[in-house]
């Protein structure tokens, strides 16, 4: 069996965000980018996957920067093949990117894509139900606990109020994972080290991003609405008022 | 004569061979580990085996102890000659130690001895069987009560077969013996004389021999090992900086050779050794913070199950041998460890404690095993440098609240490159006093500058994690950032940090002068470029960090800053080489501590409180402003006891006592 899993790079919320000067993009230009958490579960999955019933895993992400970085780190974690797939001036959003995962997962010869259900400028789990649009796939999003029984993939999704489903799919599928069944696993530092110098090979494809027509007009930065307050200054300074105002609503 | 000379000779080999097939379970192993060249500087290593075994150094810390153990010490060295004596006699009928006083002098000796070891041996008796020190505690018993029990054959058979001789008659050093004599009389009155007397003196003989070789058979399965294990393991003890760790084994082509400690044969021959020198006393287990604080980890224990499982792995043969973390020795225990040293520094054996632990966990990080806290701070630290998890651009924001910009050493030359640290750069309660630190630099008008987003963590704890490529990466980026700037010292107010710099990056190739701020503090007061002017004069104590104080030898320059500034110096019990860890080292700041009984740290206050009049605790260390800061807090009394960092003393000192109000204000 081959497993695909895409990797997508999201800007690393532990920093302030700014906007661009037109407003239509947050700056790019000094933010970190970190691995979208989902897509941490989904290659964490496929490594598990690989592990309990044999399979090879292809970890796959449009080329950019910090990409090269973060594909070694899949080879330390167990992928078996990386690749980056160039996309020129790659839009951000998911949907338009499917046609490029698409072709990919197709020149791999994968039976299955586990994506990360959704990532902070995927909001609504786009990816994987588009993925499986275009290639005509089975799709399930939002699982967990995926296994390989009898050639079927197995998951299990919930719903509200703890009930819950398992559902099996036949090979060829795209899952939209929400949590692995073991938490992703720490990469030893000579892990990485030894990978440093590893070329990460180049998967160029036949396929263009898909023409949405949707553009984002204006982004906009957090409201300080009425009910909001922002407290400000030194961190004692910020834990007297936190103080304060939980004696202020008889919660302390 | 020749019959007994062939018995004495088949009972001899017999014994020599039996002792062999006992120290087979362990001569295995050791025939089989790494290879260490421990042979460099030969008479510096001489010089320290005999200070601690002729002297006594270290033993004679624990006063009671060590006199009884010099007492059992010189004891045997001095009976030696009566064993010489018996296996002369029987290989060589007609031998005697006379020519060297065997009838006179050395036969006083030897029955002042006598009483010496008994006295020693009743000593010791009345210490593990009634005073019982907890230290003692997961030791073999039973195995020092078989000791006593084969030195007291030894010493009674030896002492019945003289005065069985004396009472047989014509014993021409009778006169040299008057305990033996004395006993004899009291044989007399028991009917035994003349040829009786004779009879018997030769059954004690053949008693005696007989509990030489049964102690002989006994001795390599039994910690008593150390009598000849001691003196090679202090001899080959690693010379290396005390703050340098070993590399990890060096990887081979098959899988037999790991590049972790995954097996006994993953070993150096010199860390088994220490283990089959291990006399349990437990010296380690009674200072350990870890073992203190009610953790699962006792240095003894490990040391003592690093053994048994070599000799029982060894039995088993190949096919029974498990990864040692994990199995052997839990992975609990691994991870609780503070790299603190104290154990290192007490062990009479000069035992290498922290190095194994930090191989074992390098062994569970290479497979990705690692406590579950721990990930996440490493994770920041492969991803940011640091374990805040903050952006290698925010390192440099506590500036922020500077009345100047410092230098960026990346861009000019200094004099001093302050080398910031990852607490006193991104910690909200340490931030403080780094922008105080660089005030008083500024006020004393140091050439000094920083590296902003170019400096990493140093890796220091990193590597006592032991995660050995994440060290390297960390420490060679910082390297290569230092290799651009044009600089004459480093400063440092982290101990961890200047640890690292100075020894683990010389391990690299790396070499620079590093001093901690306590020391450039009093240089700056002693050059006269800072004035103190107001004088608190406050009861004050003072707290060793272990990377400073036990790893790096500075003891005194903040002892002279608190004095200098007119403060009385109180230390506590445990302080120097024998302070008490916070808790916070070896990446243990990055762990769970919630399931401790005691956290070591308000274990360190409670001791400082017991100082009759101190009111102010005094720290040298980001980290330890962090931890006692929490300690005094989780126990409540903020009323009694203040944390204190040397340069806020400094800096009270600096200025002009407003009437009205204190100086602290």
């Amino acid at each position: 069996m081959k497993i695909a899993v895409t990797l997508r790079l999201t800007p690393d919320l532990t920093e302030e965000l700014e906007l661009t000067e037109d407003g239509r993009d947050i700056d790019r230009e000094w933010i970190g980018l970190v691995l979208n958490e989902f897509d941490d579960q989904a290659l964490e999955q496929a490594v598990l996957l690989k592990e309990a019933a044999g399979a090879e895993v292809t970890a796959l992400a449009i080329d950019g920067e910090g990409v090269e970085r973060l594909l070694r780190t899949a080879l330390a974690r167990g992928a078996d093949a990386v690749r980056r797939i160039p996309a020129d001036d790659a839009p951000s959003s998911a949907r338009a990117l499917t046609p490029l995962y698409a072709a990919a997962v197709r020149e791999i010869g994968a039976d299955l894509v586990l994506a990360g259900v959704l990532a902070t400028d995927d909001l609504h789990g786009e990816l994987a139900p588009f993925l499986a649009a275009e290639l005509g796939w089975r799709q399930a999003s939002a699982v967990s606990d995926v296994r390989i029984e009898d050639g079927d993939v197995v998951v299990r999704q919930e719903y509200s109020g703890g009930r819950a489903a398992q559902l099996a799919l036949t090979l060829p599928a795209v899952v939209g994972l929400q949590t692995a069944s073991q938490p992703p696993r720490y990469v030893a530092g000579s892990k990485l080290r030894d990978l440093l110098k590893v070329e990460v090979p180049e998967m160029a494809v036949d396929a263009a991003p898909a023409a949405t027509g949707i553009e984002p007009a204006t982004l906009a930065l957090p409201d300080r609405g009425a009910g909001a307050e922002m407290i400000e200054g030194s961190a004692d300074q910020i834990a007297e008022r936190l103080h304060a105002i939980l004696v202020e609503r008889d919660m302390a | 004569m020749a019959t007994q000379t062939l018995i004495l000779l088949i009972a001899t080999l017999g014994a020599v061979a039996a002792a062999a097939w006992r120290a087979r379970p362990w001569l295995v192993p050791l025939a089989h580990a790494r290879p260490a060249n421990r042979l460099d500087r030969p008479w510096q290593r001489l010089t320290v085996v005999l200070a601690d075994i002729g002297l006594h150094r270290r033993l004679l810390r624990i006063r009671f102890s060590g006199v009884m153990h010099l007492m059992i010490f010189t004891s045997f060295l001095v009976l030696f000659t009566v064993i010489v004596q018996a296996f002369g006699a029987g290989f060589f009928p007609g031998f005697s130690l006379e020519p060297i006083g065997g009838h006179t002098w050395l036969a006083a000796v030897q029955e002042v001895f006598t009483v010496v070891i008994a006295a020693a041996l009743g000593m010791a008796i009345w210490h593990r069987f009634v005073r019982r020190p907890a230290r003692f505690a997961g030791s073999n018993r039973r195995d020092a009560t078989t000791i006593y029990a084969l030195i007291a054959a030894i010493v009674v058979t030896m002492l019945l077969e003289w005065a069985a001789r004396i009472a047989a008659g014509g014993d021409p050093s009778e006169p040299y013996r008057p305990l033996s004599a004395a006993l004899a009389g009291g044989l007399g009155g028991l009917g035994l004389e003349g040829d009786a007397a004779a009879t018997a003196s030769s059954a004690f003989y053949w008693a005696h021999i007989a509990s030489i070789l049964a102690f002989l058979v006994y001795i390599p399965g039994s910690k008593h090992r150390h009598m000849f294990a001691a003196a090679p393991n202090i001899f080959f003890r690693s010379l290396a900086p005390k703050g340098q760790l070993p590399p990890p084994p060096p990887a081979g082509d098959s899988d037999d050779q790991p590049g972790t400690v995954q097996r006994f044969s993953d070993f150096t021959w010199k860390d088994l050794l220490d283990g089959l020198s291990c006399t349990e006393c437990g010296r380690c287990q009674a200072v350990c913070p870890a073992h203190g604080s009610g953790a699962e980890l006792s240095p003894k224990q490990l040391v003592m199950d690093l053994r048994d499982g070599m000799t029982a792995t060894n039995e088993r043969g190949a096919a029974g041998d498990s990864p040692i973390a994990g199995g052997t020795v839990s992975t609990e225990a691994l991870w609780a460890c503070t790299t603190c040293r104290a154990c290192m520094e007490v062990c009479p054996l000069h035992i290498e404690h922290v190095p194994k632990i930090v191989q074992l966990r390098r062994s569970l990080v290479e497979e990705g095993e690692i406590e579950p806290m721990l990930q996440d701070s490493l994770t920041s630290l492969q991803s940011y440098g640091n374990s805040f998890g903050k952006s290698p651009k925010q390192r440099a924001r506590w500036t922020r609240g500077l009345s100047f910009k410092p230098k960026d050493v990346r861009k000019e030359a200094v004099d001093v490159l302050w080398f910031v640290g990852d607490f006193s750069s991104f910690d909200p309660r340490v931030q403080r006093l780094t922008v105080l630190v660089a005030e008083l630099l500024a006020q004393a008008e140091v050439d000094f500058g920083i590296l902003y987003e170019g400096e990493r963590n140093s890796g220091n704890d990193v590597r006592r994690v032991g995660d050995e490529g994440l060290f390297d990466l960390l420490a060679r980026h910082n390297i290569a950032e230092l290799e651009g700037c044009s600089f004459n010292r480093i400063l440092t107010t982290d101990p961890h940090s200047l640890n690292a710099l100075s020894n683990e990056y010389a391990a690299l190739g790396a070499h620079y002068d590093v001093v901690h701020h306590t020391k450039f503090l009093w240089e700056l007061l002693e050059a006269g470029r800072l004035d103190p002017v107001s004088r608190s004069g406050q009861i004050v104590t003072y707290h060793d960090p272990c990377y400073l104080g036990r790893y790096n030898d500075e003891f005194e320059a903040p002892r002279r800053l608190i004095r200098r500034l007119g403060h009385d110096l109180h230390d506590m019990g445990r302080c120097r080489e024998n302070s008490y860890c916070c808790g916070a080292g070896g990446g243990r700041i990055w762990m769970d501590d919630s399931g401790l009984a005691q956290r070591p740290s308000e274990n360190r206050i409670e001791e400082a409180l017991a100082l009759e009049g101190v009111t102010r605790f005094v720290v040298s260390c980001p980290k330890d402003v962090v931890m006692y800061t929490a300690a005094v807090q989780a126990l409540g009394v903020e009323d009694r006891i203040a944390v204190w960092e040397i340069a806020e003393l400094l800096d009270e000192a600096l200025r002009v006592p407003q009437p009205g109000s204190s100086a602290a204000d």
